[in-house]
Order: structure tokens, then sequence, then C-alpha cells
């Protein structure tokens, strides 16, 4: 199959490219690069929620947040934990938590789900804050020892070198990314859409709706709780502003403005906003301001987002969107008003 | 009054007033959200530029009192033009879009003031007429928060009046249940959106306007009264005024006894409160849809 073969040539090429870029970037575009890849692992993991299954959640920092806090403790209380153990720490920190919402959240749907998930992540913001003993408070954690990734007899690589600890955060967002698109492309990845679009007629089909919400709800807080347990290894420290509310915002953000309910979407959208980032903060110290200006006119006139640009450039020259309606990439499942959905009509 | 009475009731007052503040917000946002369907995110942003407003007047001529008039109706000038020209375009887009707006409308807005005003804190008088304590039974209070709650009162009184006993009330409020029927039925929705849209985002401008002289006006204002005022909607139900009202009043005393019984906890309180309702009702104490 010659399409195969270049799409096997394109991805040699970007792994080429990944491995070459701190020797033709330098150490603080890698940096830049590595804060990026963060970013694009939250918002997919975001993505997986509200583009995939439906769920609109302003609370999706409390997780990014549990990560986060999981790792710099275990690091800093237990003596010689191992990397990978920080990793898993930080995985499952967020993961217990979002099991121990979902008997409450995977019933909800709509505003109320988006409105709990504002209550908790609150709460967690402000206990974070308070709770100075454990959490640090505002100062948060910092200065814990990042240990060095380590097989035993086999290979010990310093973790604290940046250009070794690029390698090793772009291979465990890499990796967590591919296997998010892996779990959308399951017969599971397809139920959950099915429940995005029509969750009635999956409920009449024998699958259970609430059980597949929690599992796919799970899994979405873990990824953002791996990318919050690499951002709090990348820094060194993890203070209570990674739980806050414009923390929450950044991947809705992200994924509208790289395009809701496509999987590339969410990583276009942390790519433009770290672009963005980089180029004004140049220039003026009002980044935010530029970034609600650009998120204005996306929506305004937009709507679906860079990856349906794409789709209208690729659609000019080739002929075809791949079958993409415009409702599907603007995510219109999401009405106006109350929690009715707009495909309920059983066709 | 002993000493230990006139505390508690000092501590009443004082939750009384922050909670009358929070309901000129949370109303505003709550009517807007009943009748739209949007989640104002921006509402605070407008409650802020309000109090920017007013420090900008009193600046320039001196007086609250113009201030008072003038810094609301601004404000619900820029949220028609927000409106009129943006919202507007997107309605059929639905929900996510809507929001996602108005949170790029909040984050021009915070850092406009910022371009503006700068950073620090601009500190704003209380006008010489309402300076100075007064006396209750025994127990003396500061004037200005007494005056934050009349007037609050008056607004609630003004609003439930229009809403309840006139004719455009009665639209508002039909539009409120059914706006697809009403727009059948001849009334100009879109032009209603945007006078319930003004409407809201003036409300905010008087609670911005009423709480400068005792904040201080900064650019932290709005996160500051942000999450308490999207609270009180959310509890209260979504649409509902008097359930933003009772759980205004309920706010602000749990925030001003909370600080004297439980100084740790206090500002964990209101979450948790709000945690435990929505646990049990999503929908909130008197909301109907989701």
């Amino acid at each position: 199959m010659m399409n195969r073969t270049i799409k096997r040539i394109a991805w040699g090429v970007m792994l080429l490219a990944l491995v070459l870029y701190p020797w033709l970037f330098g150490i603080y575009y890698t940096n830049v690069f590595v804060t990026f890849a963060i970013f694009a692992l939250y918002a997919v993991s975001y993505n997986l929620l509200l583009g995939f299954t439906g769920l609109f959640s302003f609370g999706h920092a409390m997780f990014f947040g549990a990560g986060a806090y999981a790792t710099a403790l275990a690091l800093t209380h237990i003596e010689g934990c191992p990397l990978l153990v920080a990793l898993l720490f930080g995985f499952f920190g967020s993961v217990v938590l979002a099991l121990l919402l979902s008997p409450i959240v995977a019933r909800l749907a709509h505003s109320a789900f988006a409105m709990l998930h504002l209550a908790f992540g609150m709460l967690m913001y402000t206990l974070a804050l308070k709770l100075r003993g454990i959490t640090g408070g505002e100062d948060g954690i910092g200065g814990f020892p990042i240990p060095p990734f380590h097989i035993p007899g086999v290979v010990s690589v310093d973790m604290t070198d940046p250009l070794n600890f690029y390698y090793f955060a772009i291979a465990v967002l890499g990796g967590s990314l591919w296997l998010a698109w892996y779990l959308i492309k399951t017969p599971f990845g397809q139920i959950i859409v099915s429940v995005r679009d029509n969750d009635k007629r999956v409920d009449y089909m024998g699958f259970k709706v609430p059980q597949t919400k929690a599992v796919i709800y799970a899994l979405s807080c873990g990824f953002a709780g791996i990318a919050g347990s690499v951002y709090a290894m990348f820094q060194d420290l993890i203070s209570a502003a990674a739980l806050g509310i414009g923390h929450s915002f950044a991947p809705i953000v992200m994924t509208m403005v790289g395009g809701v309910a496509s999987f590339a979407g969410p990583i276009w959208g942390a790519a433009i906003f770290a672009m963005i980032e980089e180029l004004t903060s140049r220039y003026t110290e009002r980044v935010l301001l530029v970034e609600g200006l650009v998120l204005i006119i996306v929506v305004m006139f937009f709507p679906g987002g860079f990856m349906y640009l794409v789709g209208l450039i690729k659609g000019k020259w080739l002929g075809f969107i791949r079958g993409k309606g415009f409702g599907v990439i603007t995510g219109q499942w999401f009405t106006k008003r109350s929690g009715k959905k707009a495909t309920e009509d059983d066709s | 009054m002993d000493a230990t009475t006139a505390m508690y009731v000092a501590q009443g007052i004082h939750g009384l007033a922050y909670g009358m503040i929070l309901f000129l917000v949370a109303s505003g946002l709550t009517l807007i959200f009943g009748m739209m369907g949007i989640l104002n995110i921006a509402h605070t942003a407008f409650f802020m530029l309000s109090a920017y407003f007013c420090y900008q007047v009193v600046v320039w001529t001196g007086s609250f009192w113009l201030a008072l008039l003038v810094a609301p109706i601004a404000t619900a000038l820029v949220g028609v033009l927000v409106e009129r020209f943006l919202l507007r375009k997107i309605h059929a887009l639905g929900l996510l879009y809507e929001l996602t707006l108005t949170v790029g409308v909040m984050f021009v807005i915070m850092e406009a003031v910022k371009v503006f005003w700068g950073t620090e804190n601009l500190p704003l008088l209380v006008p010489p007429l309402l300076q100075g304590l007064v006396d209750i039974g025994g127990m003396e209070y500061p004037l200005y928060r007494l005056f934050i709650i009349g007037l609050s009162f008056l607004i609630l009184g003004f609003l439930a009046f229009i809403l309840y006993k006139t004719r455009l009330g009665m639209i508002v409020r039909a539009a409120v249940a059914d706006p697809d029927m009403v727009n059948a039925l001849g009334i100009n929705v879109p032009f209603l959106f945007m006078f319930v849209f003004g409407v809201g985002t003036w409300l905010a401008g008087v609670a911005g306007v009423a709480i400068a002289p005792i904040l201080t006006v900064f650019p932290g204002l709005a996160d500051q009264m942000g999450m308490d005022a999207f609270i009180v909607v959310i509890v209260g139900g979504f649409g509902s005024l008097g359930g933003a009202f009772m759980v205004a009043v309920i706010s602000g005393l749990l925030s001003s006894y909370g600080v004297q019984f439980v100084s740790q906890l206090a500002p964990v309180l209101m979450f948790m409160f709000m945690a435990v309702v929505l646990a049990i009702k999503p929908t909130g104490f008197f909301g109907e849809r989701e």
C-alpha cells in the first residue's frame, strides 16, 4: 500500500525530528516543548470527556493537580522512591480520586456534571491552600529530589539533566497519547462515542451507560494525572495554582481552538497556545489578552477550530472532508438550553 | 446589649451585607441563565469592570453618587454590545460555544483593566454622607454596610415589582419558561435577550460600585467575588431568583460566622455545602432544569 508507506515514512520523520529537536533548537526551546507536550496530553485527556463522551467538566485541573501532588508527595516522603513508581503514584492518585467521585458524577450529564466539577475543583483548590501541613499552601511543595531513571544492572540515567528529562517526558507523554488514541479506536471507544450521541439507545442495546461513563472518566483523569505528574517533576515544584480555575479553563480553551471531537485537535490547540505565549510574552505581559482575543475570533469565525480549517483546506484541495459533517466537528450535540440532546430523536 | 450579643449581631449584619452584594451579582447571573440558557463566565468580569468605572468617575468628578449612577450603566452598555455583536451571532451553535465565548470575553476584560488602570490596589473613599458609625441598641456599626443592605433590598424590591407586577416582567418570565413560544407569539425575543443581558450586567455593575469602597479596586476583585456568586447561583438553582436570594444570605452568614467559630475551615464551608447539596439534588435547591 502506497498510502501506508507514506504514513510510515511520515511517522519516522516525526520521530527523528523529536529525537533531534534538542540539538537543533537548544535547551530553552526544549523546555518550551516539554511544557507544550504536558499540556497537549492534559488537553487530549480532557477531550476524551468533552469531545468523545460529551461530558463537560469545569474541574479537570483537580485531576492534573492530584497527579502532580501525589508524585510530589511520594518523592518528598518516600526515601529513594524510583522515578516510574512516582509516575504511577501520579496516575493512580488521579484514578482513585476519579473513582471516588464517579458514583456521584457518572449519573449526571451536561450542566449538572459541569457544575459539580466546578464545586469539587474549587473544594480541592481551597483544601490545597489551607492544608499547609501536607500541601505547603500557596508555596506548594518544591525542591524534592528527582530520582534517576534506573533499571538495576542495565542502565541509570540522571534525570536532573534537562536533555535526559526531555527524552523521558516525551516518551511518557507520547506513549500516553498513543494509548489514548488506541483507546478510542477500540470497540469500547466506539461505545463512548455512542453514549455521547445517543445514550438512551446505547442503554437499549444493553450497554451500561453509567459504568461506561465511569470507566472513561477514570481513564481520562488518569491521563490528566500523568500530565500532572510529569509537570511536577519537570518544574520540581507544585503549588495550589495548578488546581485553580484558570487551570481548569486551559484544556477547554485549547480543545475549542484546536477542534473539539477530533483527536489531534487539542494537540494543535496546545501548540497554538504555546506559540502565542512564546511570541507575545516577548512584547507584552498581557498574554491572556491576546489569548482571549484569539478565543473570541475562533469561536466567532471558525467554530470548528483549527481542525475544521484543516478539513476545509483538505476538502478544497483533495475534494473530500473524510465524511465528517460540520455538526460533528463543532460538537453540536450540546444544545442551547436544558439537558436535552440535539440528537434525541431516535433514527 | 452586652459585648457577646453585640458581636453576634455585628457578625450577622456583616454576613447579611456580604450576602446582599452576592445576591446582586448572582441575580444578574441567574436571570441571564434562566432567560438565555447562557452560563455567563464573564459576569464577574463585568462586576470588576464596573468597580473600575466607578473609580474613574470618582477621579474625574469626585462624586460617588454620580459614579453609582453612571458606572453600572456604562457596564451594562458594554454588556449589551457583547450580547449584540458576539453572543447573538453564535447562539445557534449551542451552549458550549456561548460558554467558551464568555471565557474569551472574561480574559479580555480582565486584561484590558490591567492595561488601562495597572495592577495595583486603587483606594476609594466611602462618600462623606455614609462615613462613620451608627448606634444600634448600644452597638456601633459602620453606616456604609447598612447602606449596602438598604440599596440591595431597594433593587430587589424594584426587580420583583417589575418581574411580577408589570407586563414587561410577564413577558420576561414567559420567555424564561419557553423562549420559542414567546417568539412565535410575536414578541421580539432577540431584543428581549439583549435587554435582559443588559439588566443582568447592570446588577453586577451596581454590586461592583457598592463593594469598591470596602475592598478597594484591584484586578483580583473578580476572582474573590466570582466563585461565591457562581456557587450561589448553582446551589440556589439556575434561573431561580428566590433560590439565589436564599443561598446568598446563607452564604454570607456562613462566611461571617464561619470565620468566627471555625476559622480554619471557613473558606471550605461554602464548597462543602455546595458539594453536599449538588450530590443530593444536582439541579440545586429550586432549579428545574439541569
